[in-house]
């Protein structure tokens, strides 16, 4: 589903004229699965996110090949980037990202409205998701009105709701308490037995990275498989 | 996105911060109502001085004038295209006294073709056309100035009172420097009285004859007068186009062909280009105070931005289009413009029929003077156009000034955004 060949990216620090040019990707290549849970485990500062970042569009790499699907994503435009990421992706944030501004039940249903999907349609899929994670209750709060842990499932009933096959998630527990987290990675694991959804998830937490099915661990910009995946 | 749902979304965005929007409204308001009322000024001076110049003349009358004008030429103008008619008056250069009923006034004689003056206007209030040259038409206020001469010197001299229908009156000529008149008395009778003229304040004495009367006049004339150079009668000639729109025309071929011509067309559209470059600098004197409220415009929106870079890197990671996201903006902008300028619109109009019945008022109790009161002036006057240009340019403002937070918006770096502290 997902391969990514001799991905290089690095980043320039310092002033203009006496830049600094820092490693940060050097050339990985690797292959994901459709259905797969994938973990990404390595150090603060190893370059996780800088990997999904690149996978997910919103940074170009200095050089390498990903390949999703059919489609040839390291060459696309921001504009093709974002509309590819309407219809393919779902994200996860350690801060969840909701809208201040917008309930519960309005920031499930702004990918749909991105989309372009008429009110009367996105009504009923919005209300079903809401139920998925079990947050029928309150979908009339607003963010600030709604635990971490509820603030999370809202997060990813916005990431499913267009009905992506791959979901990206940066630390998605990394702000909740152990429990919390428990019941996230256990949506997230039932998510993908039932809709088989691929999720790329980024972690420095071995609990996290234990409900993997496969596990990459990231070391000096380099990406090495093993480590404590289920299935391993 | 649907365009409901982009409409709502900026909606949203405005209800969160009504006060500051509201504020940037009122800048906008300001500035176009100011442009639209400014303009508005030179259209009302505009529409008084062209009313006034139609109301005094007929529009497509242009006068001409050539050193020798006889009949011949004045045959000869009437066969050109887009002529209606052309009225060849001449009046009598010398001194005049007519005398009916032992009432004395000086009546100026003018002869004329009371065909041609038929298809211009010229109408009688009572009586008829004259058919030989002792028939005469009288002006509307002849009789006013027919006095009794034992009365001359009093304050209100008795004046001629009876029906001047009918009646004969005899008609001298004599030279302004002498203290007689010819002895030849020409006896004329009244078959007509002209209509009064269009302005109350315009009167008229004239004696109108068919031009039959001319050969006895010349012969009384050159039997006391014997310069060859000088004549009885002096003659002006009106042209009149069929319409307003053939005055051009027809008065620049008679210029080529060497007339001195005067129309009204040729005073108005100099009124109209001198007024087109009035108007066109007041509009730009109020764009200045549109371009000022822009200010606010940009600062608005570059807030807005700001404020919600988080937010616009949220939505850019799930998918929002940077074109979609500059759109939404500019809508934001375009609504403050087409809000200020539907307020201003209205605000205008209700300062400018204030203005036009207030002001008259002011300006005549400051001078002391009813009269200016009771004149057609109208200072302000908007007109659609008016509000089309002055709409044009505060909308147009506001989205250019909506564009650079805009195109901001659009270039605002996800990864950067979703650092943000929440
Ligand atoms: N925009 C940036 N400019 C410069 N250096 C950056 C930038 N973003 C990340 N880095 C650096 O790249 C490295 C990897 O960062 P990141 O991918 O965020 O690590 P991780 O997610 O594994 O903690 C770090 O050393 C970080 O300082
Ligand atoms: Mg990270």
């Amino acid at each position: 589903m997902i391969q990514v060949q001799e991905l290089t990216h690095s980043f320039k620090i310092g002033k203009k004229g006496k830049e600094r040019k820092i490693p940060v990707l050097k050339g990985l290549s690797f292959a994901i699965n459709e259905g797969e849970i994938v973990s990404i485990v390595g150090r603060s500062g190893s370059g996780k996110s800088t990997l999904l970042h690149i996978l997910a569009g919103f940074l170009k790499p200095d050089a390498g090949i990903i390949q999703i699907g059919d489609v040839r994503t390291s060459t696309f435009s921001e504009a093709e980037s974002a509309k590819f990421r309407l219809d393919h992706f779902g994200f996860i944030f350690q801060n969840f990202q909701l809208m201040p501004g917008l309930t519960a039940f309005e920031n499930v249903e702004l990918p749909l409205k991105l989309a372009g999907v008429a009110k009367k349609d996105r009504q009923k899929k919005v209300q079903q998701l809401l139920q998925l994670v079990g947050l029928t209750e309150v979908q009339d709060h607003y963010p600030n009105e709604l635990s971490g842990g509820q603030q999370q499932r809202v997060s990813i009933a916005r990431a499913l709701i267009t009905d992506p096959p791959i979901i990206f998630a940066d630390e998605p527990t990394g702000s909740l308490d152990s429990e919390t987290e428990q019941d996230i990675l256990l949506l997230i694991q039932s998510l993908n037995k039932t809709r088989g959804i691929t999720f790329i998830i980024i972690t420095h937490d071995d609990t996290v990275a234990e409900t993997a099915d496969r596990v990459y661990k990231m070391h000096d910009g380099e990406l090495s498989e093993g480590g404590v995946g289920h299935a391993s | 996105m649907q365009v409901n749902d982009q409409i709502d979304f900026v909606r949203q965005h405005i209800k969160k911060n009504k006060l500051r929007v509201f504020m940037t409204i009122l800048a906008a308001t300001m500035g176009t109502a100011f442009l639209i009322v400014l303009a508005s000024v030179g259209f009302g001076i505009h529409d008084t001085l062209r009313n006034e110049i139609l109301d005094n003349r007929l529009v497509n009358q242009i006068e001409v004038y050539s050193s020798e004008m006889n009949q011949v030429k004045v045959e000869d103008l009437k066969k050109r295209e887009h002529v209606k008619a052309v009225v060849f008056r001449q009046s009598v250069s010398i001194n005049q006294q007519s005398e009916l009923d032992g009432f004395i006034g000086s009546h100026n004689m003018t002869v004329t073709e009371f065909q041609e003056e038929a298809k211009v206007g010229f109408a009688l209030q009572e009586g008829r056309m004259p058919e030989n040259e002792s028939e005469v038409v009288v002006g509307s206020h002849f009789a006013e100035n027919l006095i009794e001469p034992n009365t001359v010197e009093e304050a209100e001299p008795s004046t001629y009172k009876g029906s001047l229908i009918g009646k004969q009156f005899t008609y001298k000529m004599g030279l302004y420097e002498e203290k007689e008149l010819f002895p030849e008395e020409t006896t004329l009778t009244i078959v007509g009285v002209a209509k009064e003229p269009a302005k109350d304040w315009i009167m008229d004495f004239n004696i109108y004859a068919d031009s039959a009367i001319m050969p006895d006049l010349t012969t009384i004339f050159t039997s006391h007068v014997d310069d060859e150079n000088s004549e009885l009668f002096y003659g002006n000639v009106n042209v009149y186009a069929k319409n307003l729109e053939n005055v051009t025309a027809v008065s620049k071929a008679l210029k080529d062909e060497g007339y001195s011509v005067y129309s009204i067309a040729d005073q108005l559209e100099q009124l109209d280009v001198f007024f087109l470059a009035f108007k066109a600098g007041l509009v730009f004197v109020g764009t200045i105070a549109i371009l000022i409220a822009s200010i606010g415009i940009f600062n608005t929106m570059t807030m807005a931005v700001t404020e919600r870079t988080r937010e616009i890197g949220v939505m850019k990671a799930i998918g929002a289009s940077p074109k979609l996201i500059q759109r939404l903006f500019l809508m934001e902008s375009a609504w403050i413009g087409i809000i200020g300028t539907i307020i201003a619109v209205i605000i205008s109009y209700g300062v400018s029929f204030i203005a036009n019945m207030v002001l008259p008022i002011i300006v005549s109790a400051a001078l002391g003077d009813e009269e200016i009161a009771s004149l057609d002036i109208t200072f302000s006057i908007i007109p659609w156009q008016l509000v089309i240009i002055a709409s044009a340019i505060s909308i147009t403002v506001a989205m250019i000034s909506g564009w650079r937070p805009a195109r901001k918006a659009t270039k605002i770096d996800v990864i950067q955004a979703l650092r943000q502290e929440i």
